[in-house]
């Protein structure tokens, strides 16, 4: 297993190199000077331009350019966003909590509904509930996010005003209260929702699958046979067959929960990356773009290597095949 | 209970004699949820498509007279804050969105065919090379590289073509893979053997004696696409990296939503693109799962 596990580890550096070596062709197609932000804007007098662009090393070939990015990326060195002024570490290190916690909060709603509705679909299959439950699945699984989160806003924070429909937090209130982070919550939950309600209704229609599958192997027979309780073989024999595959899902959860954070925070206007990013390319600000650019991308690699590492943990199969 | 199993026998022993295709005609025929939504999706088609014959007014004219106006007798769905009419644009919209929506498909699919097909026919080297390139693909987050894409060349090409393209390159990996898993399955039969062995081409196995017999799962495979594409088209355009803005789509009438007050108070501009959004979507994924329970040789309905 762990032979297995660090050769998928390495197995990702080289696209990692990859990405890296496209996000920086990308940033360098873009119009205007993608690293700058140390040419004074109002100084236009070209002898100027020429030589801080050589002192800055735009003239160096485009391979010495992009080691020098990766090199003062390795140490640390993210550069300085072009709009804010402040270091790009600065601005992300700002944003990067609340994004945290909306992917937090929304895997934890996401997890406690599927959970809550697939067990209950699989132990009473074909009934009124059963049917109630797909029903809702079906939306989850068409609806897009962002059409979700316009209702959302609409009904709940326009007609009813039950929640917030803009920010992280009531800004007058004191960090660390307690009424803090009821605000926190309180503005966190509906986006955390809308993001979850993908994974929620794919998690509920698989367990309850599942579920109902399992319930008709052998060794549920055999456990009826000797008299278990139904609600003991559907909590421990059923559960644990069932849960294990689903574990898989966790690391493409990562990989959703980024996309989903650009659309899901920039209508909720929620403080974090995904706004963050959005508000970059719009500005032109290209350093920060492609920090953004390249976090995201290494999450989503990761994302992918936790789930190829959790199949193999589940099927030894796999880790023996390839 | 035992009317069910007396029709299913009745349908099993009428389908002994007819061809696998016509099996899953037959079954997609009596599926009630996949024929309404096929109609729904058709009805949808034809009239966005015949837009310039059913209205005549001018989507892009600007009209300072009739801005924000509520639905009446004379703009079904009211007018935009450019008091543009909602219906017409609708309509517009849904032409750009659904042609968005199919030529994405259609090049998704035609790549991911030809990778996965090429990859899983040929297998040794040229399978590892096609396949580390997928994943290489798939590893990139979809629609952080689209946004970053649209925004490099916007302004260069046309903004639809450039659009298209954008989306078409970073999500054929899926249909990669899985058509090279059925080819690898597939190629492992006697008649592949058989046809190779009297000389036929590579090119002439694959496209006259494999593909049709992956061609179920292609179908199926591109009806979710079809889905999720115009929910990536109109997603993009809703955050304005999409469609360019002087061209309605679904996505770019449900960006107006973005102003507090319209969203608030003007529901009639933003709710008709919304709602027809989430119904093309349901209806597309009805089909696709009809089509999947048809091609499904264990399903019995």
């Amino acid at each position: 297993m762990l032979k297995y596990t660090i050769r998928r580890i390495i197995g990702m550096i080289p696209m990692l190199l990859l990405i890296s070596f496209v996000v920086f062709l990308l940033a360098k197609a873009m119009p205007g000077d993608s690293l700058s932000g140390e040419i004074d804007p109002n100084n236009t007098d070209p002898e100027y331009i020429e030589e801080m662009r050589e002192r800055l090393g735009y003239n160096d070939p485009i391979i010495v350019q992009y080691f020098r990015w990766v090199g003062g990326f390795t140490q640390g060195d993210f550069g300085k966003s072009t709009r804010y002024k402040v270091p790009v570490a600065d601005l992300v290190a700002e944003r990067i909590p609340n994004t945290i916690f909306l992917g937090v909060t929304s895997l934890v709603i996401t997890y406690i509904l599927a959970f809550a509705m697939g067990i209950y679909a699989g132990r009473k299959p074909y009934t009124f509930g059963d049917n109630i439950i797909g029903g809702l699945n079906y939306l989850g699984l068409a609806i897009p996010s962002f059409i979700a989160a316009v209702f959302a806003i609409y009904f709940f924070s326009f007609n009813l005003g039950w929640i917030p429909y803009s920010g992280s937090v009531d800004p007058t209130l004191q960090p660390g209260t307690f009424d803090y982070w009821l605000s926190r919550i309180h503005h966190v939950i509906m986006p955390a929702i809308v993001l979850g309600a993908l994974a929620t209704a794919s998690y509920t229609q698989f367990l309850r699958n599942d579920i109902i599958e399992n319930s008709r192997k052998d060794f549920v027979r055999t456990a009826r046979a000797k008299g278990t309780p139904t609600s003991k073989i559907y909590n421990v024999h059923i559960m644990r067959n069932s849960i294990i595959p689903l574990v898989t899902f966790l690391g493409f959860d990562i990989a959703t929960l980024i996309s989903g954070a650009i659309i899901t925070e920039t209508i909720f206007t929620y403080p974090g990356i995904g706004q963050l990013f959005l508000q970059s390319v719009t500005n032109r600000d290209y350093p920060t773009l492609m920090v953004i650019t390249m976090m995201l991308s290494t999450l989503t690699l990761v994302g992918n290597l936790i789930a190829d590492i959790l199949y193999g943990v589940v099927d030894p199969r796999i880790r023996l095949d390839s | 209970m035992v009317n069910v199993t007396a029709d299913s026998n009745k349908s099993q022993e009428k389908t002994i004699n007819m061809s696998p295709w016509a099996i899953a005609r037959r079954k997609f025929l009596r599926n009630k949820l996949a024929m309404i939504s096929s109609f729904f999706l058709l009805t949808v088609i034809i009239i966005s498509f015949l837009a310039p014959f059913i209205t005549t007014a001018d989507i892009s004219k600007v009209n300072i007279m009739q801005m924000t106006l509520e639905p009446s007798g004379d703009h079904w769905l009211g007018t935009d804050k450019s008091g543009r009419d909602v219906f017409t644009r609708l309509l517009y919209g849904g032409r750009v969105s659904l042609l968005v929506g199919m030529a994405c498909t259609a090049l998704v699919v035609l790549f991911g065919t030809i990778v996965g097909s090429i990859a899983g026919f040929y297998g040794g080297i040229v399978d590892s090379a096609l396949m580390r390139f997928t994943d290489f693909v798939l590893n990139f987050p979809f629609l952080v590289f689209v946004i970053v894409l649209s925004a490099i060349f916007r302004g260069y090409v046309d903004g639809l073509t450039i659009l298209i393209v954008v989306i078409s390159l970073l999500s054929w990996g899926g249909v990669a893979r899985i058509v090279r898993s059925k080819i690898l399955a597939e190629k492992e039969n006697e008649y592949i053997l058989a046809s190779v062995s009297i000389g036929c081409k590579p090119s002439k196995v694959i496209i006259k004696h494999l593909l049709p017999n992956v061609l179920s799962t292609i179908i199926v495979q591109s009806t979710i696409l079809f889905a999720g594409l115009i929910v990536a088209e109109s997603g993009l355009s809703y955050l304005g990296f999409g469609v360019p803005q002087t061209i309605p789509s679904w996505g770019n009438m449900l960006s107006a939503s973005q102003e507090s007050d319209v969203l608030a108070n003007k529901p009639w501009i933003w709710m008709p693109p919304a709602i027809i959004l989430t119904i093309t979507i349901l209806s597309i994924n009805f089909i696709g799962e009809g089509l999947k329970d048809a091609f499904n040789p264990k399903s019995n309905r």
